[in-house]
């Protein structure tokens, strides 16, 4: 049995001297190649975990979506388009839809307990195990460039999974306003964080 | 530039976070397709996005790798974009296959294959957004883009009424509907041929219709150059058809 080796990737779009670029190796998991698929796993597993883990929140229902994750990567990876965005943004898309897809249809917004933290993106109440960490450094860093309340309706609608109509509603402004901010909040950090594709 | 424009290219990073729903999210996806720039600002923003969900990266339980590698190895894969597509099963040859099953091993009902059918007529291409998109897609029109190499025809029949083939040449196999054919006189039958050039095999007769559309039947083993046929014959089929065809199409398998 494989014990997977974990890697510490600044990028796990990007090789580590051990080969393919995620978007060499997605084409050849659509052509049914397990090993690849085996190690586009070991850089997403971790990334599309984490991130349902932030929306959902329970361990159970986190480790449940997020296998249907991964095995909807090895799915449809044949649907993986270059030309469209990075693997890593298709991939983490896919997550996200599917763990907002699965709080939206469990709970009223209502009744979802929700945090709002005003500070720097932390994980304080998820357990990292894994250290990413120049990811990690540099999205800290440019949170902490936008305005707090820019960060509060991204990481309301990005984490909470609310629709902007919820966001506006839960922190009690117009539609209008929680628009911009979360434009102009992820505008801010694109730009700091230099994000290119 | 109109308000109600500029209104929506604000609406970038909320799409991008996934926070756009129901009608605003299907207005904003075809505004997409029309404005270059704010495609663009999606695609960097979607990024910007990406990144925030890498910094939240967690070591899964290594339960699930194998959870997910084992599943991997019994789950079929989507072909590329650009081909219609529709589950065909194993033949049963000259039987009414009540069932049709997805190569997957999961069941697929002859309503759920009709509407799947009808479904397809319907999509065009499905961008890879809309096939993420399991909200509110059934199972089994996933399962339908979730099949082999498969073409769309149709033609009409002499009695009146169509007559629709989801062919494969890969797998050889056309799975056949109909809609508006009348029901036959003195209780006989419509029946599906596979005209070859050896002859013409029964591959089994059509369902009763039910609201003026009969169930799907599955013609397996077809060869280049066969063609499909349907004929009417007395109840319950002959081993050679007796009539001429009320309709005959190119399986071109």
């Amino acid at each position: 049995m494989n014990t997977p080796t974990r890697r510490e990737h600044a990028d796990p779009g990007r090789p580590e001297g051990d080969g393919q670029d995620l978007a060499n190796l997605l084409p050849q998991v659509a052509r049914g190649d397990h090993q690849a698929f085996e190690i586009v796993y070991d850089r997403l597993a971790g990334p599309v975990y984490g991130l349902v883990r932030k929306v959902l929140r329970d361990p159970a229902q986190s480790e449940e979506v997020a296998q249907e994750v991964m095995l909807e990567i090895w799915r449809a990876a044949s649907r993986f388009e270059p030309g469209r965005g990075s693997p890593i943004s298709w991939a983490m898309t896919i997550a996200h839809r599917r763990a907002v897809d699965r709080v939206r249809s469990e709970t009223a917004a209502a009744q979802r307990e929700h945090k709002v933290t005003t500070g720097p993106v932390t994980g304080e109440d998820v357990a990292e195990l894994v250290e990413t960490a120049l990811d990690r450094q540099r999205v800290r860093r440019c949170m902490g460039a936008l305005t707090d309340l820019q960060a509060e309706a991204v990481k309301l609608a990005y984490y909470g999974g609310y629709s902007y109509p919820q966001v506006a509603e839960l922190l009690g402004v117009a539609l209008g306003t929680v628009k911009t901010r979360i434009r102009d909040g992820l505008i801010r950090m694109r730009d700091c964080m230099e994000v290119t594709w | 530039m109109s308000p109600r424009r500029h209104d929506l290219h604000l609406l970038t990073g909320a799409y991008a976070l996934g926070a756009l729903d129901g009608a605003e999210l299907a207005g904003f996806e075809r505004h997409l397709a029309r404005c270059h720039a704010c495609a663009e600002e999606v695609r960097g923003l979607a990024e910007t996005a990406a990144r925030l969900a890498l910094a939240t990266a967690i070591e899964p339980p290594s339960r699930m790798r194998d959870t997910v590698l084992a599943a991997a190895a019994r789950t079929r894969q989507l072909p590329p974009p650009g081909r219609t597509l529709i589950p065909l099963g194993t033949p049963r040859p000259g039987s009414r296959a009540r069932r049709v099953l997805s190569r997957s091993g999961t069941g697929i009902t002859l309503t759920a294959m009709a509407a799947a059918i009808v479904a397809l007529l319907v999509l065009q291409t499905a961008t890879w957004h809309q096939l993420q998109a399991t909200r509110s897609g059934s199972r089994a029109v996933a399962a339908v883009l979730a099949a082999p190499d498969a073409r769309l025809q149709s033609s009409v029949a002499s009695t009146g009424g169509t007559v629709t083939a989801v062919i494969s040449a890969r797998d050889h196999e056309a799975v056949i509907t109909t809609t508006g054919m009348p029901v036959p006189a003195d209780h006989k039958v419509y029946q599906l041929w596979v005209i070859g050039s050896s002859g013409a095999r029964s591959a089994g007769l059509l369902p009763a219709s039910r609201a003026g559309a009969t169930d799907p039947v599955l013609a397996a083993g077809l060869q280049p150059g066969d063609s499909l046929g349907i004929t009417i014959e007395p109840s319950g089929g002959t081993s050679r058809p007796t009539t001429t065809p009320v309709v005959l199409m190119s399986a071109r398998a």
